[in-house]
């Protein structure tokens, strides 16, 4: 019993816990994914296993990357760098794994409740109003424990990643009842069209106001400490902050160009997401002019290497995005797959590799000793950019030939045989991604486990700036 | 500027709430919320499917809105507001791997959809749609009723035309396979029944028309032809799910116009499907040589005759080399 209380009182135990949460649902989110992928690429290999068919693998796969692997990850790596960026301690370990649970029930539920077709059935918004409730004391319970963070530290200053993971939660907190239209439990949803205004309000800034924060919050502070350079400009910081706060949260409509809903707000949407590259752009140049001269010592370093690489494919995202928000170019790619690309570039890609690298810089300094192999970090990285650069292709192109099939007077049926090839591809990067999600748990999981003393088994002397 | 824990907060709530009020809030007031001119209620068994279309992710790959450029289903009529009154959710969808469903109901009969809800392969060879045996018929059949209830009142309409056909066909199926096929032919415009294919059933012709036959036909009318596909043989509530059956093609031999005509007749049901029959129209899949092809295919390795290269005809097409007549021997 005693012990139990201690483990809970840890200093940096919550944070773990997301982490080691988040290792776990990857490696199974993904295997979900993989699931998915297969159907795509042979309808019949499930046949008739209820659990297994495609409509109810998919939900699963899409809410545990992103409620199960990518936020969780960043908000563990968050719990550990917040207070230590404030010189002090998190305001309560306990409160922290309280949120934990809270979050990760929900996360659960989607595997149990999902195959089952028990679902709300909006994407992004499947799991039912009591898992909505625990997402929501999750929340609540991390805003009190960041505010008492703040209150109680002994650094006066404060640094622009905790800015933006108290802003995560705040605006989260607000996104995720109005999205998830909790007053409503029974469907979770509002009575026509405007349903799915409110849906893509909602996914619109389930990325952009959880996972995009998160994952800049976390760049900003591995990219100073590993290079081991002051930010660049303070007031960069700022602008990049307040101007994706002010635009993102109401681009969502640039999901509905085509669908009957008000013109100016399609209108709005899209002049805002050409924006959105200000402020998109002011945070990567921050940090690259941060960066700059010093690059090779973020490629080298484990967790630096995944980061750079993250903020790499945020540019790319955040390049097709407002490419692919223009109505013209949306004439070609909507309903396609090139919109999945998009998602795993951005989601995997960005805020993944992102949250990836922000653990595998954290564990050390979390558990006081080293990573148990390096050498499995950089077998980690090599598959998954492997994999996601070449999912962001095979879906790209695999979208345009539908796109420009469909445009050009063919239908979805003609465009069927065209796809086993990408199909198969995009399989075969999935298994990397798959591969690599396994590797990462492995060896999160020995590092954890590993004994204090036993250092010398480390592979090589550590590459890691630790 | 200086980010102390208040500005912070404080800030950051006033712009998140101000730009949310302007993405949702300003839309929920302003929004009117008026059914249009083709919306009615759904009946309690549409309900019920239409809640297993959420439960099973059938949005994850079908979209229900019609666009203003589109050309397969759902091109119609261009998708309203009113169209989704009192409907809750709202799930337009985002990815198209099958076709979009708005427009759905009434486009085949009931048969259809139970021989493809049970296996998609049924119906559509290259389907890449789950199987949903496992759901059960009674579910199966709301979600006929659901799909069919797709596109209100026009789709009632459709329906209704569907069930007068259905019961001609019927009727004319029962009453023995000649008869049948003069049933069938008598519904073709006159101009098409004397009407030879116009396009020789060559090697590659017929390779071509192989290969439209197993990707889009094979299922109903079967390997030989003879209307033994799987879809032909799939069985609902303990009666073939396909009723008439598929067109058993060996039957039309000693059923010829004229005793020498039928490339017209295929063409046109090809093209524009029987409705009140399972058989769909492939106008929007198929392009006119490629139907004249499998027109060819059919006749040539089913029928064992084909009316290719007969009079009347106009000029040779340009790439056609001189007595490429194809095969029929009548
Ligand atoms: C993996 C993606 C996928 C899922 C999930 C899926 N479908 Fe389909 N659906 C397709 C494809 C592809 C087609 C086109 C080929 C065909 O007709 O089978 C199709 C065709 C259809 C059609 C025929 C439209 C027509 O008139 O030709 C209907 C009706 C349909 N689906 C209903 C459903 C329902 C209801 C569900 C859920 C229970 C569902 N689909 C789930 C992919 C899917
Ligand atoms: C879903 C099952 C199904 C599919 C798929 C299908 N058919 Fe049919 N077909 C039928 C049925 C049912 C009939 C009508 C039988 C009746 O009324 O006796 C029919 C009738 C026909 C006829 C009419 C014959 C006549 O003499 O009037 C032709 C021609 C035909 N099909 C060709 C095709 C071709 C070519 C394809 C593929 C491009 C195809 N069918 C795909 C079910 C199907
Ligand atoms: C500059 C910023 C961005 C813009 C303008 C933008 C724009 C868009 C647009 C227009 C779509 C819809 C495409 C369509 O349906 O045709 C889309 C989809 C998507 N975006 Fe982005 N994007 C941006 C950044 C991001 C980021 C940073 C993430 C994730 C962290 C992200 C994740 C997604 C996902 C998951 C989808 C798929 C939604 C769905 O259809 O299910 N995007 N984006
Ligand atoms: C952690 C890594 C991953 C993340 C963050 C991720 C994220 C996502 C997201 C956000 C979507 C929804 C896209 C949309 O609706 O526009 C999606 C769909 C999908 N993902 Fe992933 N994914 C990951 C890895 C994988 C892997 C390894 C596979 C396996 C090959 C996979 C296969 C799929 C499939 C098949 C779909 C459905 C696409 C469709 O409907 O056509 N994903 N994923």
């Amino acid at each position: 019993m005693n012990r139990r209380q201690t483990i809970f009182r840890k200093p940096n135990s919550a944070a773990l816990a997301w982490l080691l949460a988040g290792a776990v649902w990857f490696a199974m989110g993904t295997t979900w994914g993989l699931f998915s992928a297969a159907h795509l690429i042979a309808p019949e290999l499930f046949d008739n296993i209820s659990w297994l068919v495609f409509g109810r693998t998919r939900p699963v796969h899409v809410n545990t990357v992103i409620f199960g692997f990518v936020a969780p990850m960043l908000i563990g790596a968050a719990l550990h760098y917040v207070p230590a960026l404030l010189k002090t301690r998190l305001w309560s370990e306990p409160l922290g794994w309280l949120a934990w649970l809270a979050w990760n029930a929900a996360v659960a539920s989607g595997f149990i409740l999902l195959p089952l077709g028990i679902t709300q059935g909006r994407e992004y918004a499947e799991y039912i109003f009591p898992f909505d409730v625990c997402i929501m004391v999750a929340l609540v319970l991390l805003i009190v424990n960041l505010v008492m963070t703040i209150a109680t530290r002994r650094e006066p200053l404060l640094y622009v990643s905790v800015w933006y993971v108290v802003g995560m939660a705040v605006w989260t907190a607000g996104v995720y009842p109005i999205g998830n239209v909790m007053w409503q439990p029974a469907t979770g949803a509002m009575p026509g069209v405007l349903d799915s205004i409110f849906l893509w309000f909602y996914g619109h800034n389930l990325v952009g106001l959880l996972l995009t924060p998160l994952a800049t919050a976390a760049a900003y502070f591995v990219v100073p400490r590993v290079t081991r350079t002051p930010l660049y400009s303070h007031t960069l910081s700022l602008v990049g902050f307040w101007i994706l706060l002010t635009l993102y949260t109401h681009i969502g409509a640039h999901h509905l160009l085509q669908a009957p809903v008000p013109n100016w707000l399609k209108t709005l949407s899209v002049v805002d997401s050409m924006a959105m590259m200000l402020p998109v752009f002011t945070v990567l140049m921050n940090l690259w002019l941060t960066a700059r001269g010093r690059g090779g010592r973020l490629w080298r370093d484990v967790g630096g290497r995944f980061v750079m690489f993250g903020l790499i494919l945020y540019f790319v995202t955040c390049v097709q995005g407002p490419l692919q928000s223009l109505p013209s170019v949306q004439r070609v790619t909507h309903f396609t797959n090139w919109t999945i690309g998009h998602a795993h570039i951005a989601v995997l890609g960005f805020a993944g590799f992102i949250a990836l690298g922000a653990m595998w810089h954290t564990l050390p300094g979390i558990l006081g000793r080293r990573l148990f192999s390096t050498r499995l970090v950089s077998v980690q990285f090599g598959l998954l950019m492997t994999g996601v650069v070449g999912f962001f292709l095979v879906l790209s192109i695999a979208g345009l030939v539908q796109g420009t099939n469909w445009a050009n007077g063919n239908v979805e049926y003609n465009t069927l045989p065209m796809m086993p090839p990408y199909m198969i591809l995009r399989g075969a990067m999935g298994l990397l991604i798959v591969t690599a999600a396994w590797v990462g748990l492995y060896n999160c999981v020995k590092t954890i486990r590993r004994k204090e003393r036993a250092t010398e088994l480390a592979t090589k002397p550590v590459a890691n700036s630790q | 500027m200086k980010m102390t824990p208040a500005f912070l907060i404080l800030g950051g709530l006033l712009i998140f709430w101000t730009s949310t009020f302007i993405a949702v809030i300003l839309p929920a007031m302003t929004l009117g919320d008026e059914p249009s001119a083709i919306w009615r209620p759904r009946e309690a068994d549409e309900a019920r499917g239409a809640q297993l279309y959420i439960d099973n992710g059938c949005s994850y790959c079908h979209s229900q809105f019609g666009r203003t450029f589109d050309w397969g289903l759902g091109r119609q009529r261009v998708a309203e507001q009113g169209d989704y009154y009192a409907m809750q959710p709202v799930i337009l969808g985002t990815e198209r791997w099958g076709p979009d469903l708005q427009q759905a109901g009434g486009e085949h009969p009931d048969g259809w959809h139970h021989a493809h809800f049970l296996n998609p392969r049924n119906t559509r060879p290259l389907s890449l749609m789950p199987s949903w045996e496992f759901l059960g018929e009674k579910n199966i059949e709301a979600l006929t009723r659901y799909v069919q209830s797709n596109w209100g009142t026009l789709a009632d309409e459709r329906m209704a035309r569907q069930r007068h056909w259905e019961t001609q066909f019927v009727a004319a199926y029962e009453s023995g396979a000649d008869a049948n096929v003069a049933f069938l032919h008598a519904n073709v415009p006159p101009t098409w029944r004397a009407m030879p294919n116009p396009y020789p059933a060559d090697e590659a012709a017929l390779q071509r028309g192989q290969l439209i036959y197993q990707w889009y036909c094979i299922a109903c009318h079967g390997e030989v032809g003879d209307g033994k596909g799987r879809g032909g043989l799939a069985t609902f509530r303990g009666r073939p799910a396909i009723y008439p059956p598929p067109m058993n093609f060996t039957t039309l031999r000693r059923n010829l116009i004229e005793d020498k005509y039928i490339g017209g007749i295929f063409y046109y049901q090809i093209m524009n499907g029987i409705t009140g029959t399972a058989m769909p129209y492939f106008k929007h899949e198929l392009t006119s040589e490629k139907i004249w092809d499998v027109s060819n295919y059919i006749a040539v390795r089913f029928v064992g005759y084909t009316d290719a290269g007969l009079e009347p005809r106009g000029i040779e097409a340009s790439y056609e080399s001189a007595g490429d007549d194809g095969e029929n021997k009548p």
